[in-house]
């Protein structure tokens, strides 16, 4: 076990995985940075620090810096990927993924089931996503259900850097095209890694925390804020199962519903407005099959209907935080 | 070229505001109380105003998200403008859009945009919606050397000519697009203007860090745009003196790089350099205005600083007209 | 004169929230030129090399080497050239307001400079006659006779719904809390969160499993399928299973039937009103006790004020106690329990709550000891958490009496002659008529009554 944070989990797994596999190619803006400067190439390795270094060892025709074209970043991907090889692609904002949203939606995700399961799109993209940072109304966004309604693709959200590794390794695995969602607040966030091989596979949620009294299901950040709710509640001797999805799709049904059938209250933390939301999706799935279960009805907590603002102040109250998911968890309980 | 003495004053108190906003900006920043992004125009600010300067209230442009020299070109309330980036209620978007989104529709300022590329097809629906209204007006894209390479800003210039709109490409060549240059990422290297040729439309070049040329080549191309002959475009080569966006640590410039642009293109003093050598203004009455502009800059900090935040619950007013 | 201004924390990036200096390259008064290396500040991702973007010198040199600071923090004063006065750097220094550089929601904006108040605010609009209701609800809150003003609607709008009348109308409640359980451990296998769970709550190997679900995945149907391999199989459609009793259930049987069949029941009922005990509950930061650690201490006081009921009955002896040992019913997988709060009325309500927690768990765990759940002068049952209005127990031998307690209901009182709806709790006193008389009985309930009544007494 080595102790990392997201963004080394990642970079050492694309890294390693390269080595391994010379099908793997990655492009994207500035991940290699600086191409056509005085200070060089590599004068950045990608804004986010996830892909340094990956350059100097596999060289231009393995690591493709690109012009700002999002819809050529992804439609490239596509093509590579029906043509056999494994590109990784990053979208430095998953908003862009409004100017790249054909390639993904009508290609990628449709070319097997169009194509009578004749062809495979092992295409992984990876997207910046997240509010936090008063990045404003087209920088800040989690699209994840959006892309979760697609199918076709899966949808990956790793919260700690074991999981990075883990569904990032399996992703590049796969032969399916995976939406690979990195929160921009979370990429410092420590934690063990296992060495080695470390696959995690997807629809397997994983239990941060177990508790009789009510399910809060998360996903991205929302797991980390979900902790700091239970880590309240349990001072009040009330116990919560906190489930990180780690991929909403597919979606682990099981443990939610095992466990909603246990609490008997769902809460569902999701950093979305709340229409179609992934909130508004969980919800659905619980009222329909564990709805003798319930006690009291489910709670989401999400964004306003609104896009997310840049002031602070207005950033603070769009976003879902701990403390609206520990007002979500009582509220629950006091149903009568 | 003749200018008169009002208007050369007026270009030089446009750029240097631009500039003094800009540098002053830089500074505050640091403090880390304006949050988000900021992307810095200094450089560039004979761009902004040399084709700002040809356009009314009604000509309609399309900004970027480095877009504060152009509001303050097209007019935008430079104290509104400062308190929209420090994020306050009374800011020009409320506090909800910031840096990247500053917008002035009552000035004809269509917006800044996070989203590269964006703008372009915008433009063109503002030159239909301005050939509709008859007033000989225009809808203008500022793009640079990054969002020439989106495929909604070819697919724009195609629209434009296909329907003879009266629709304005103006592309800042800095060199930098984001991180990356622009010999590297524009295969025309260092020739945006052949694109737009090449979509059947006239193009312009000039030197974006000269006031007078890219002034001079603008009357040119918006006489040719207002007789009805369809879209242009224009090339304007500039100098983006800061980083991408603040916080940018520039590990891509060279040696000495930045510096060298500051002495050699700097659009500041060559506007002054140009109007002392023939005897057009006093330096006194351009050291006046850069007085005058420094006030200006430290009341919008100092109100903008002091002004009331956004009211929390105040969140998603606004996302509708009607609901 | 110099003109200063602070050296804050740069913001490197876009998501750097703090940075460590590594080393001063500077000392503090000596002049430097543009472009000279001041600083080298770690980030987690590189070090930076901080230039002097202009001529000057630092005054004051705050932030030391080797610590780590948010972004925004003042880590020196610079001057444009000249030395400045400590009064003009002190100055300085307190001017100097630290950005919030904090991604957390929860943590409050640090607000701007007091701006002159704004024209007076008109006067907030009356209450508009037409409340945003839903049809049903509105028949809801007349039938029940609920007043919707106070209601803060849940639908678009504020629109009162049904569901908000319906709670409105409806006493609050206190759910009976499971707590937190500890992680189930991962291992290798490929099972649900609740596969897991349940295999480690009763010892089986998952990986002697096989999974049913998707991909093999070891579901909570297979955990529960090999429970019941192991236990007897399930009966026939017309079928009866004999199961012989445990030991322990022979043991609660021996006992009861002694208890039912020996001793001389009478049975003392009342109802008490329970509103001022949540509210004092539900007022309690932090940890809070249990209605029924509440009830616990009450009993205790009131055989304080009683001790006629203190007491256990050995043949024709009467054994008094000093203190009040309260045995309290358990519920358990293999059969009820009761483990012994000993001496209550010396304890704090705190004590009891943790005292009855650490019992009931390990009552539940099977891990008492003896001395545990043995004794006790009084016992307590209370089956409010099934919903149950109202029951008489039986006598836990030797005591000499048992207080059953039904579930806090909504109902009406007479409060000072006005009719209002509060929770209720129904108590029933069981007591051995040789030991104890009815006097006795109505006494204790005076007491008790009182103590729950007005709780500020435990």
């Amino acid at each position: 076990m080595a102790i990392m944070n997201i963004r080394e989990a990642i970079s050492s797994t694309l890294m390693a995985e390269m080595e391994r596999d010379s099908s793997i190619i990655v492009l994207g803006e500035d991940i290699v940075g600086g191409a056509g400067t005085a200070g060089g190439p590599e004068a950045i390795g990608g804004i986010w620090g996830t892909t340094p270094g990956l350059y100097a060892k596999f060289g231009a025709d393995r690591v493709i810096d690109t012009p700002i074209s999002e819809s050529a970043i992804i439609g490239a991907a596509a093509g590579a990927a029906l043509a056999g090889k494994r590109p990784v692609a990053e979208l430095m904002f998953a908003d862009f993924v409004g100017v790249s949203l054909d390639q993904l939606w009508n290609q990628m995700a449709k070319f097997r089931y169009m194509f009578g399961g004749k062809t495979r799109c092992p295409a992984v993209v990876r997207l910046i996503y997240g509010a936090g940072m008063n990045t404003a109304a087209q920088h800040s966004q989690s699209v994840y259900a959006m892309l979760t309604a697609m199918p076709g693709l899966k949808v990956v959200l790793p919260t700690t850097p074991a999981d990075a590794k883990g569904l990032l390794t399996e992703a590049l695995r796969g032969d399916d095209p995976v939406m690979f969602f990195e929160h921009k607040t979370l990429y410092g966030v420590k934690g063990e890694v296992p060495d080695g091989e470390h696959r995690q596979r997807f629809g397997e949620a994983r239990m941060v925390r177990e508790g009789g009294d009510a399910t809060v299901v998360a996903c991205g950040r929302m797991v980390n804020f979900g902790e700091k709710a239970a880590d309240k509640l349990a001072a009040d001797g009330i116990g919560i199962d906190l489930i990180d999805l780690r991929t909403t799709s597919p979606l682990d049904e099981e443990a939610i519903l095992d466990s909603v059938e246990a609490t008997g209250r769902l809460i569902v933390a999701d950093e979305s407005p709340p229409r179609c939301s992934l909130a508004a999706d969980i919800a659905a799935l619980v009222a329909a099959k564990a709805f003798t279960s319930l006690k009291a009805p489910p709670q989401m907590v999400t964004g306003p209907h609104a896009p997310i603002p840049f002031a602070r102040e207005l950033e603070r109250a769009w976003v879902p935080s701990p403390q609206k998911i520990e007002d979500a968890v009582r509220r629950a309980l006091a149903f009568r | 070229m003749q200018l008169p003495r009002d208007e050369l004053i007026g270009a030089y108190r446009r750029m240097a505001t631009i500039r003094a906003f800009e540098e002053r900006l830089h500074e505050e920043i640091k403090t880390g109380e304006i949050v988000g992004f900021t992307h810095l125009y200094c450089g560039q600010e004979a761009a902004a105003v040399g084709v700002c300067d040809h356009l009314t209230d009604e000509d309609m442009i399309v900004s970027t998200h480095r877009g504060h020299g152009h509001c303050i070109a097209k007019g935008c309330d430079v104290k509104a403008m400062m308190k929209e980036i420090y994020g306050r209620r009374d800011g020009l978007c409320k506090g909800r859009g910031g840096s990247m989104h500053i917008a002035d529709l009552s000035v004809g300022m269509l917006g800044a945009n996070g989203i590269v590329g964006a703008g372009a097809p915008q433009a063109v629906g503002a030159a239909i919606a301005a050939r509709l209204d008859g007033k000989g007006r225009v809808g203008l894209a500022f793009s640079g050397d990054g969002a020439c390479n989106q495929g909604t800003t070819f697919e724009a210039m195609n629209l434009a000519v296909v329907v003879k709109a009266p629709a304005v490409f103006v592309f800042e060549n800095n060199h930098y697009s984001e991180h990356t240059g622009d010999s590297y990422a524009v295969g025309t290297s260092n020739d945006i203007a052949s694109r737009a040729e090449a979509f059947g439309m006239r193009a312009w070049r000039a030197d974006g860090c000269d006031y007078f040329d890219t002034y001079e080549a603008m009357r040119e191309l918006l006489d040719y745009v207002r007789a009805g002959n369809g879209p242009a475009a224009i090339e304007l080569d500039t100098e983006r003196f800061y980083g991408h966006f603040e916080g940018d640590p520039q590990r891509y410039r060279g040696p000495g790089e930045v510096d060298r642009l500051r002495e050699t293109r700097d659009c500041l003093k060559a506007f002054r350099a140009r109007v002392g050598e023939a005897k057009l203004l006093d330096p006194a009455d351009l050291d006046r205005v850069d007085a005058e502009v420094a006030q200006l800059i430290e009341e919008a900090v100092t109100e903008a600083r002091a002004a009331p935040p956004p009211d929390p619950a105040d969140v998603a007013q606004d996302v509708y007209v009607d609901y | 004169m110099a003109k200063l201004k602070p050296f804050p924390m740069p913001k490197w990036g876009i998501e750097m929230s703090e940075g460590t200096i590594a080393e001063w390259l500077v000392e503090e008064n000596r002049p430097f030129d543009k472009g000279t290396l001041l600083t080298l500040i770690e980030t987690d991702k590189i070090t930076n090399e901080v230039e002097a973007e202009a001529p000057g010198r630092f005054v004051r040199i705050i932030a030391k080497a080797g610590e780590t600071y948010p972004v925004g923090t003042l880590l020196a004063v610079l001057s444009d050239g000249g030395e400045a006065s400590a009064a003009e750097i002190d100055a300085v220094v307190a001017a100097f307001k630290p950005a919030d550089s904090s991604f957390e929601p929860d943590t409050p904006v640090p607000s701007p400079a007091p701006v002159p108040a704004p024209a007076a605010t008109p006067a907030p609009p009356p209450v508009p006659d037409d409340v945003a209701i839903s049809p049903a609800a509105r028949a809801r809150a007349a039938d029940a006779g609920v007043d919707v003003t106070g209601i803060s609607g849940s639908g678009r709008g504020g629109r009162i719904t049904a569901q908000d009348v319906d709670q409105a109308a409806r006493a609050p409640t206190e759910p009976h809390l499971a707590g937190p359980y500890p992680l189930s451990p991962g291992g290798t296998a490929f099972a649900s969160p609740m596969a897991r769970r349940l295999a480690t709550l009763h010892a089986v190997a998952l990986d002697e499993i096989t999974g049913t679900g998707p991909r093999g995945r070891i579901r909570k149907a297979d955990v529960l399928a090999r429970l019941a391999d192991a236990a007897p199989p399930p009966p026939a459609p017309g079928e009866i299973t004999v199961t012989p009793m445990s030991s322990m259930r022979r043991t609660i049987a021996r006992r009861l039937t002694e208890a039912k069949s020996t001793i001389p029941h009478f049975y003392v009922r009342r109802r008490v009103r329970a509103d001022r005990l949540l509210a004092l509950r539900a007022a309690v930061q932090g940890q809070r006790p249990s209605v029924n650690d509440y009830l616990v201490k009450a009993c205790a006081l009131a055989l304080r004020e009683v001790p006629r009921l203190n007491i256990q009955v050995h043949g024709t002896e009467i054994h008094r106690f000093a203190s009040a040992d309260i045995a309290v019913a358990v519920a358990t997988e293999r059969g009820l329990v009761t483990p012994i709060v000993t001496a209550a009325d010396q304890r704090s309500l705190a004590d009891i709550s943790a005292t009855m927690a650490a019992l009931a768990q390990r009552a539940r765990a099977g891990t008492l000891k003896l001395e545990e759940f043995t004794g006790g002068s009084f016992s307590l049952s209370n089956l409010g958490g099934f919903g149950v209005e109202q029951f008489d127990a039986i006598i836990n031998p030797p005591q000499g009496a048992i207080l059953a307690v039904g579930t806090a209901r909504p109902e009406p009182i007479d409060d000072d002659g006005a009719i209002r709806i509060v929770p209720v709790l129904h108590l029933s006193l069981s007591c051995d008529h040789r030991a104890i008389d009815g006097a006795d009985a109505g006494r204790f309930m005076v007491a008790l009554a009182a103590l729950i009544e007005q709780p500020e007494l435990l």
